[in-house]
C-alpha cells in the first residue's frame, strides 16, 4: 500500500512540474480560446493564418492600442526574421537600384501619419448572398500612429525613371503550397504623396511581428492590403503589377449590379481608397440599458476624405439626429463621436449609425454587393432593450 | 509488486494529470472549437479539428488544413456552386484532393457549411479586462 507520505510527495512533485511548465504556457493560459501574444480580447477569425478582429466595444479610443489592433495575414509570417540582417531592396524602373538596412532608413528623415487601417473585406459576414473569404464582422479596422522615412525619400534616391508608373511591393509573408504570392503595386502618384510611408514605428513602439515589423509600407486613406507588411522589396513598373492580388483579388464592380450574379473581370477595378463609413462602439448588440439618457458612441471614417457628420436613428431611419464629433482629428483618422440619446419610453430599439464625408459621400442603408464582399459600408446597427 | 514501483507508478499518473490540466493542446470536442495556439505554425497535434463527422472530413482536413486552420473552413455559409469555386481554387494551388474524392468533398462542405446553416460564432483571445 502506498503511504499517505508517499501520494503528498508524488503530488507535489507533479505539481513542481506543473508549475515550471505553466509559466512557459502563461500564454496558453485561457483555454476557452486561442491566446495570441501581444493580443487582448480579440475576435478570433483564424489562428493560421492570423485574422483577429477588435470587438466594436475597443472603439472607444482614438488611437487604437496594438492589442487591440486587427490583424491581417494572408500567409504565414516570415518564420526568421532578424532586423539586424534584414534588407529592403529599391529597383526596377529606377536609376540607381538601392539596397537599405534598417539603420540606413531610420537615418532618413522620419514623419508621421495618424491613419485608419481597415481591411477591404471588413464587413464581409453581412454580404447577402455571403461570399467566401474571411468572415469579417465590424472590426477589421483600427487607428494607428504610424512613423517612417517618406516612400518617395526612397525612390527620389533610387531616381524615379519617366517610365515609372507604379511601385510594387513583395513582404516576406511565407508562402504555402501553390499559393501566389502576396505582392501587389500602387500608382507612382500615390507612393509619391507625402503621407505614404515606409513605417517603422505603430503608435510609438517599433512595429510588432503581426503588424510587418521591421518596415510595412503605410499607404494612408487605402485598403490595409495596400500596405504591405514585412517589406522586403520595392519595385517601380512601367504597369499595375499583374498577379493574383492585383486581378482577380482586390477587385470591385464598375457599377454595382444584382447581388448575387456575377462581374466580369473587365467590368472591374483595383480596390484602393476605404468607403465613408460608422461603426457603434456603444451600447453593445444585445444590451439591455438603463436611465432616461443612453450614452451611444462610436467611430466614423472616411479613407482619403474627412468625416464632416455622423448621425444616429432609433426609429427605422425615420428621423436622423446629429452626434457631437470628437475633438481629435487628422487626416486619414477617424472621428470618434458620441450622442446622448433620450428614448423615452421603454422597449426593444435598434439604434443605427450613418456618416458624411467632405466629398459628399453617406453612408448608405445597403452597400454594394461584390463577389468578394470588399468595402462593406451600410449603415450600422445594434438591437438594445431599454428598460 | 512492490510498493516502491506502486508509488512511482501513482507518481508518473499524478504528474501527467496535472501537466495535461495546464497543457494548450486541449482535446476538442465537436462544435466546441475550444483550443489554445499561440503560434502561427502549431504542431500537428494542436490543430484545431473541429470539422463535423462524415465521410470527407478527414481528407477535407488533411487537404486544407495542411494551408490554413479549419476556423476558415468552419465559418464559412456558401452554395454548393460557391464551395465548388473554392475547392477548384484550393486544388489549384496546391491542395491535394484525389479526383475521385472531388464532388464528395464538395457535397461534404455546402451540406455542412452552407447558407442555411446558423452563424459561426467566433471565440476569443483572453482578456485582461474580463470582457467577453
Amino acid at each position: 500500500m502506498i503511504s499517505r507520505r508517499d501520494f503528498l510527495r508524488a503530488t507535489s512533485v507533479a505539481a513542481a512540474a506543473a508549475a515550471t511548465i505553466r509559466p512557459l504556457l502563461s500564454w496558453a493560459a485561457d483555454e476557452t480560446g486561442v491566446a495570441i501574444p501581444g493580443k487582448d480580447g480579440m475576435i478570433v477569425r483564424s489562428a493560421r493564418f492570423l485574422d483577429l478582429e477588435t470587438p466594436p466595444e475597443y472603439f472607444n479610443s482614438w488611437i487604437t492600442p496594438v492589442p487591440h489592433f486587427f490583424v491581417r495575414n494572408h500567409m504565414h509570417e516570415p518564420s526568421t526574421l532578424d532586423a539586424a540582417t534584414w534588407q529592403l531592396s529599391v529597383g526596377g524602373e529606377v536609376e540607381k537600384p538601392l539596397t537599405l538596412t534598417l539603420a540606413d532608413l531610420k537615418k532618413l528623415e522620419l514623419h508621421s501619419v495618424t491613419n485608419t487601417l481597415e481591411c477591404a473585406g471588413n464587413g464581409r459576414a453581412f454580404q447577402r448572398p455571403q461570399v467566401p473569404g474571411v468572415q469579417w464582422g465590424k472590426g477589421a479596422v483600427g487607428t494607428g500612429h504610424f512613423s517612417g522615412p517618406r516612400l518617395r525619400d526612397v525612390l527620389h534616391r533610387a531616381g524615379v525613371k519617366t517610365t515609372g508608373k507604379h511601385v510594387m511591393f513583395h513582404g516576406l509573408d511565407e508562402v504555402p503550397g501553390k499559393v501566389p504570392p502576396f505582392i501587389r503595386s500602387i500608382p507612382i502618384d500615390k507612393a509619391l504623396d507625402s503621407d505614404t510611408l515606409i513605417a517603422l514605428e505603430m503608435n510609438g513602439a517599433p512595429l510588432t511581428k503581426p503588424h510587418g515589423s521591421p518596415a510595412r509600407a503605410l499607404v494612408p486613406g487605402w485598403i490595409g492590403a495596400a500596405s504591405c507588411k514585412w517589406l522586403a522589396e520595392i519595385k517601380v513598373l512601367d504597369k499595375e503589377f499583374e498577379g493574383n492580388f492585383m486581378s482577380p483579388g482586390y477587385r470591385f464592380p464598375n457599377q454595382p449590379g444584382k447581388p448575387g450574379e456575377p462581374v466580369k473581370p473587365e467590368d472591374t477595378h483595383p480596390v484602393t481608397g476605404l468607403n465613408v463609413k460608422s461603426v457603434i462602439a456603444a451600447p453593445s448588440e444585445g444590451a439591455a440599458v438603463k436611465g432616461r439618457s443612453v450614452h451611444v458612441q462610436g467611430v466614423a471614417w472616411a479613407g482619403e476624405a474627412d468625416i464632416v457628420k455622423v448621425e444616429v436613428s432609433a426609429d427605422s431611419g425615420a428621423t436622423w439626429q446629429v452626434t457631437q464629433l470628437g475633438k481629435e482629428h487628422a487626416k486619414y483618422a477617424w472621428r470618434l463621436w458620441n450622442y446622448a440619446w433620450k428614448p423615452g419610453k421603454a422597449g426593444d430599439y435598434v439604434l443605427m449609425s450613418r456618416a458624411t464625408d467632405s466629398q459628399g459621400r453617406v453612408q448608405p442603408e445597403t452597400a454594394v454587393w461584390n463577389p468578394s464582399g470588399y468595402l462593406y459600408n451600410a449603415y450600422d446597427q445594434v438591437r438594445i432593450h431599454v428598460s | 509488486m512492490c510498493r516502491d514501483t506502486i508509488s512511482l507508478l501513482l507518481m508518473l499518473l499524478v504528474a501527467a494529470l496535472l501537466l495535461l490540466s495546464c497543457s494548450p493542446m486541449v482535446a476538442q470536442t465537436q462544435g466546441s472549437p475550444h483550443v489554445v495556439m499561440g503560434l502561427q505554425k502549431p504542431p500537428k497535434v494542436g490543430e484545431v479539428v473541429a470539422l463535423p463527422s462524415g465521410p470527407m472530413a478527414e481528407k477535407a482536413a488533411t487537404a486544407c488544413t495542411e494551408c490554413h486552420e479549419s476556423r476558415i473552413i468552419v465559418q464559412q455559409r456558401l452554395s454548393k456552386g460557391a464551395w465548388t469555386k473554392e475547392v477548384d481554387k484550393m486544388v489549384k494551388w496546391g491542395a491535394l484532393v484525389d479526383p475521385s474524392d472531388h464532388y464528395a468533398l464538395i457535397d461534404y462542405l455546402s451540406s455542412n457549411f452552407g447558407v442555411d446553416k446558423p452563424p459561426y460564432e467566433a471565440g476569443r483571445t483572453p482578456s485582461s479586462t474580463g470582457k467577453k
